[in-house]
């Protein structure tokens, strides 16, 4: 794991910068590119900022982020008023605390038991969550059904997207924005700092009286919390949630988002999002047609080999890649700087 | 250091802003080239775009082909158009209507989920900025579509042969229009049937588990219960389901007999596990929904199925010469295959659908900047004659199709190509929506346990159902 | 009563297909600690390569080809079956190890970066597959000459393949497996590298080589799996993921590394998956919808009181 995490302070100028070209980008940009880019990368972006919070600072990969979202997600939808579902009518902004509400409580109880294994075992213990919550939203069809739940009720700071995307769009950078200082701000905290601890020493934390479980348990009730938030803003995004939403590509997919943005840095998750985006819309235009291989229709193709060439070249994502090239911009003469240690669980 | 990270970041969304803009110019000259694929000469000013919406995957992904075929048929026959190439999915050169250019945008491919469906629908409309989606192929699918029709009221959408009742019955979007019956209304007069004649008295239903055949079965329930019948079981198998043999021993042996709501691929299947299981399909103890006399289901397992009894809005036996007009049409541009699959629902809906779409547009003048008047002139669009050889189609106030429906029989070949037959006996005349009130907007839509079997009105067609006999 | 022995088989013969599949999967991490994320790609990989075997060597198609199954009426033989079994399988195997050495060989022990690996390359075999075989679902035909069904006493109809030969076949893998395993010089290092990899090793043995047999085994029982499959049900997109899960509730319940425990998690699975299709019925509250939940009700039982499965043991 690497070590550097957890010291790096904001970069505060960056991110202004950052933040201010993404709040003028609306007036660049056409409304598709707005909503099908730039939206669709923040929220998908927080739901994988919730995967590297715990893989970054508590060593935890976890699959279970698009169960969780898709919980408080379907919670959110059957609590508005809606076509399908269970359309309880109740008022939209108190749906949303409901369903966050919700979402971290079930990631509570899933971080609980997955809480006690560790690395691999945690990666398919929390793929067998995701895709128990797949399967209970399409069984059960008071809930949802196959069919899902469509024209999802929205809150009026939203507005009415499909008229006029640029609210739910600011909407959803400010919460992104939140998100990213909320979980850099946590990470320095005492709660923190017994994360990473609990991450790369257990049996020592455990030594020192720590609950290692209770740590663990209560990281992944936060990390539910912001996957909840992602779950409710791709409601917002889709106005509509079904189980197919929140099946297993999907989950691959977020899972992807994380690793191509870097695996141990927050901020690769919007990164990542951002790259993931643009190749889903634009691929089709400017992928040539090699064969049956490579064509319009081999997104999937396009994007596990990019996610492939990471795996095996730059765990640390492109973020990861960026720094190294910083690096070697730095100091040409020297030696190139090591690796992020790969990750091992033992 | 971290800064620099920072720095690369601004840069990459400097770079996707850039690429935004870019690819906006883009998207235009793109479409421009789109044109010219599809069609430039015979029209001037900005092409009609129409963006065509089925399944290449999933359990209806055979009929990927045959939709396409349909719409394409219609607009070779109603808009001056070519065939692009051998396939149907390679398009269309020189369709005009009104004077203006038509561009299909995309063939779009959907896997039978509303959010593929969804997806592919966003992507021609809002990507390839069509100015209508024809489309799509099943039930959850066209649900959504219409949801999305609903908060795109600026667009129109026809429906290909999506077959749930709440896309028109339930959601109320203004600009979706659906010109074929849906599951239900293609069950109508089967209860009767089976009842009447068959002299059940309770019956079992198995479908999988998703939209269409709720309310393929609804119709049947519906019906069949109105009238005294009874339903003990109802079994349903998740979709996508390829294993049915848990779902065949749910079956009850205590029952009069079966209606089966099983599609798709997925209806091979089960026929295979049910010879497997029962050792033969009785088929006199069964009725099939629109599936069961689809020619892509009697080529593969037509044999097992001789003695069923099913209905649907097409019959393949048909002798009318619109009929022959019709299928002869798709021998001409496609071949012995496609035109093979012509008496196939899902054919006909697309070609019903596109035609009716031609005629709107016609009437509005080709006029899709302001489409009100071309969802005002969709509205007041009949079908008759060759523009739709199975029966005459009108729509009631919820743009849904009012139109007639066969009962027939599957039968041993009569054609001598190896394949069984189809013969019908019946016709069931202006079958609505509603079945004479049992469905409104305010009952609960068709799911696993709704509608309740109950007795009560009957619709108005039972006892009404008309002998019919082609080719004797 | 027929109906309890119907729905018994049904949830065996299941559970002989999940083993075959699983087997592989427990055994390349019993020794190699490699999960395999890839290993229903093989499975599926494995009957679409069978598929295709069959279809350009036994039968002849044309036109557009638009059918619900990929199936013509064609006659097959028991050649017509078998041989694209044992070369599909074959294939699969020495894929399997191409795997391994490319991929996995050089980063050995870096368990959670393997599995990424893995992940990565079955998205890609995923959409090549899609690409080259088409979205619809297809199936392999099992020999013209073998009955459709078999009657067994008090009137009981089963699937001849299904209740046969894919249950055999079970039998007779998992009885393979436990001779090379425990009587074979190979079975013997495998064993003791699952306890001790460095001391074997150390002791002079080829590991490269003990574990290229361990991929080629393990591939080749997806494989196997893929051709019992897309027999005895059908082969589709998502059929991949779908025994990839499989296999993983298997060994999560039986015990990552444990081949016993593949035996007992698979008839955990097919036994419960089947009787809660059909009996979870309480008075007038028929739950068999949910049927699939009990399943994974199973797994997170079993999760909360061995966190390491019902055999595991810890790494």
């Amino acid at each position: 794991m690497n070590p550097t995490v957890s010291t790096r302070r904001i970069a505060w100028p960056a991110l202004i910068a950052v933040v201010a070209l993404a709040a003028i980008a609306p007036l660049l940009v056409s409304d598709f590119f707005l909503s099908a880019i730039l939206t669709k990368a923040l929220w998908l972006g927080i739901a994988a900022a919730s995967l590297i919070f715990l893989a970054a600072y508590g060593g935890m990969v976890s699959l279970a982020q698009v169960g969780i979202y898709g919980i408080a997600g379907m919670a959110y939808a059957n609590l508005v008023l809606a076509d399908g579902g269970a359309a309880a009518a109740v008022n939209p902004y108190l749906a949303l605390v409901a369903a966050l509400l919700i979402a971290t409580l079930v990631g509570l109880g899933f971080g609980w038991i997955a809480a006690r294994s560790e690395g691999i075992y945690f990666l398919m213990i929390t793929l067998a969550f995701s895709v128990l919550v797949y399967y209970f939203f399409s069984q059960v069809t008071g809930l949802s059904g196959f069919g899902g739940i469509n024209s999802v009720d929205l809150p009026g700071i939203v507005g009415s997207p499909e008229q006029d995307p640029l609210p739910r769009y600011l909407v959803t950078l400010v919460v992104a924005v939140l998100v990213f200082l909320g979980l850099g701000v946590l990470s320095r905290t005492a709660f923190g700092l017994g994360m990473q601890g609990v991450r790369d020493e257990p049996a020592r934390m455990r030594a020192l009286g720590f609950d290692v479980t209770l740590h663990r348990t209560l990281a992944f009730g936060i990390a539910a919390f912001v996957a909840g938030i992602a779950g409710v803003l791709s409601v917002f995004y889709n106005t509509r949630i079904t189980p197919g939403s929140i099946n297993l590509a999907q989950t691959i997919d977020v899972l992807i988002v994380a690793v191509i943005g870097g695996l141990y840095r927050l901020e690769g998750a919007w990164l990542g999002a951002l790259t993931y985006a643009l190749i889903d819309n634009y691929s089709r235009e400017w992928v040539p047609e090699v064969g049956n291989v490579l064509g319009p229709a081999r997104f999937n193709t396009l994007i596990g080999v990019l996610f492939l060439i990471i795996v095996l070249a730059s765990p640390g994502g492109l973020i990861g890649i960026a720094e190294q090239l910083s690096r070697k911009v730095k100091t040409p003469r020297r030696a190139p700087a090591p690796m992020p240690a790969p990750q091992t669980v033992d | 250091m971290f800064r620099r990270s920072h720095v690369a970041l601004v840069a990459a969304l400097a770079a996707g802003a850039v690429a935004g803009c870019g690819s906006e110019s883009g998207s235009g000259s793109a479409s421009g080239d789109g044109a010219k694929k599809a069609a430039t000469d015979g029209g001037g000013g900005e092409p009609i775009k129409i963006g065509f919406l089925s399944d290449c995957e999933g359990a209806f992904g055979s009929f990927f082909e045959p939709t396409a075929s349909g719409a394409n048929l219609a607009l070779i026959k109603y808009a001056g158009a070519k065939p692009a190439g051998e396939k149907p999915t390679d398009g269309v050169t020189g369709a005009t209507i009104a004077g203006k250019p038509v561009e299909i945008v995309g063939y779009g491919c959907a896997d039978d989920t509303a959010d593929k469906a969804i997806e592919e629908t966003r992507r021609l409309m809002e990507q390839e900025d069509a100015d209508i989606l024809i489309g799509p192929l099943s039930g959850d699918e066209g649900i959504a579509v219409a949801n999305y029709a609903k908060e795109h009221p600026d667009k129109t959408f026809v429906n290909g042969i999506a077959g749930a009742q709440d896309s028109t019955l339930k959601v109320g979007a203004p600009n979706f229009f659906r010109f074929h019956p849906d599951g239900a209304q293609w069950s109508a007069g089967l209860g009767d049937y089976a009842y009447n004649k068959l002299g059940w008295k309770k019956a079992a239903i198995i479908g999988d588990d998703y939209s269409f055949p709720y309310t393929s079965l609804a119709g049947f329930v519906a019906e069949f219960c109105a009238i005294g019948g009874q339903i003990p079981k109802r079994v349903w198998a998740p979709l996508g389901e390829e294993d049915y043999s848990s779902y065949i021993s749910q079956i009850p042996k205590d029952v009069d007999g079966l209606y089966v709501g099983i599609g798709g691929s997925g209806l091979i299947s089960f026929i295979k596990q049910y010879e497997e299981q029962r050792g033969r399909v009785d088929t006199e103890r069964m009725l099939g929904n629109v599936f069961w006399d689809d020619p892509l289901v009697l080529k593969e397992v037509g044999k097992s199925l001789v003695g069923g009894v099913t209905s649907a809005m097409t019959a393949a036996d048909s002798d009318s010469p619109d009929v022959a007009a019709y299928i002869q049409g798709l021998k001409d541009n496609y071949g012995d295959e496609i035109a093979g699959a012509g008496p196939s629902v899902f054919t006909y809906g697309y070609y019903t659908g596109m035609t009716a779409l031609i005629k709107g547009l016609e009437a509005a003048g080709g006029d899709v900047a302001d489409q009100s008047k071309l969802q005002a002139e969709l509205a007041k669009v009949t079908l008759s004659g060759e523009e739709a050889p199975w029966g005459d189609v009108k729509l009631d106030s919820n743009r849904q199709a009012i139109s007639n429906v066969f009962l027939k029989k599957i039968v041993e070949d009569t054609t001598g190509d190896g394949v069984p037959d189809v013969q019908t006996f019946a016709r069931v005349n202006d079958v609505d929506q509603t079945f004479n009130g049992a469905f409104s907007a305010d009952t609960p839509a068709p799911d696993r346990e709704n509608p309740k079997c109950e007795a009560g009105e009957a619709p108005p067609w039972v006892g009404q159902s008309e002998d019919v006999s082609f080719g004797e | 009563m027929q109906q309890f022995v119907t729905v018994t088989l049904n949830g065996l013969t299941l559970a002989a297909l999940y083993f075959v599949v699983a087997s592989g999967f427990t055994l390349i991490f019993g020794l190699m600690r490699v999960v395999n994320m890839a290993h229903g790609s093989l499975y599926l990989l494995g009957g679409y390569i069978a598929l295709e075997i069959q279809t350009r060597w036994f039968t002849s198609d044309s036109g557009l080809g638009l059918s619900l199954s990929g199936k013509s009426d064609a006659e097959y033989s028991v050649f017509a079956w078998l041989i694209p079994l044992v070369l599909a399988t074959l294939i699969i195997g020495v894929i399997g190890v191409v795997l391994q050495q490319v991929f996995l060989r050089w980063n050995q022990g870096q368990d959670l970066r393997q599995a990424l690996i893995t992940i990565a390359l079955s998205v890609i075999l995923a959409d090549q597959m899609l690409a080259y075989f088409g979205g619809i679902s297809k199936d392999i035909a099992a020999p013209s000459a073998w009955p459709t069904s078999i009657t067994l006493p008090g009137e009981v109809r089963f699937g001849f393949f299904r209740g046969v030969v894919v249950l055999s076949a079970a039998v007779l893998i998992g009885l393979g497996l436990y001779l090379i395993i425990k009587r074979t010089r190979f079975g013997k290092i495998v064993r003791a590298g699952v306890d001790d990899r460095e001391m074997v090793s150390a002791l002079g043995i080829n590991v490269n080589r003990v574990f290229i047999g361990m991929f080629f085994l393990g591939a080749l029982l997806a494989g196997i799996g893929g051709v019992l499959g897309g027999t005895m049900i059908s082969l589709a997109p998502g059929q991949d993921t779908a025994f990839l899960l499989n296999s993983l509730i298997v060994v999560i319940i039986g015990g990552m590394g444990s081949l016993g425990g593949a035996a007992i998690g698979a008839l955990a699975l097919g036994l419960v998956d089947a009787y809660a299709d059909v009996y979870l019925v309480f008075g007038d509250l028929d739950l068999t919808n949910y049927s699939i939940i009990v399943t994974f009700a199973l797994l997170v039982g079993v999760l909360a009181f061995r966190p390491l499965g019902l055999y595991g043991r810890p790494a």
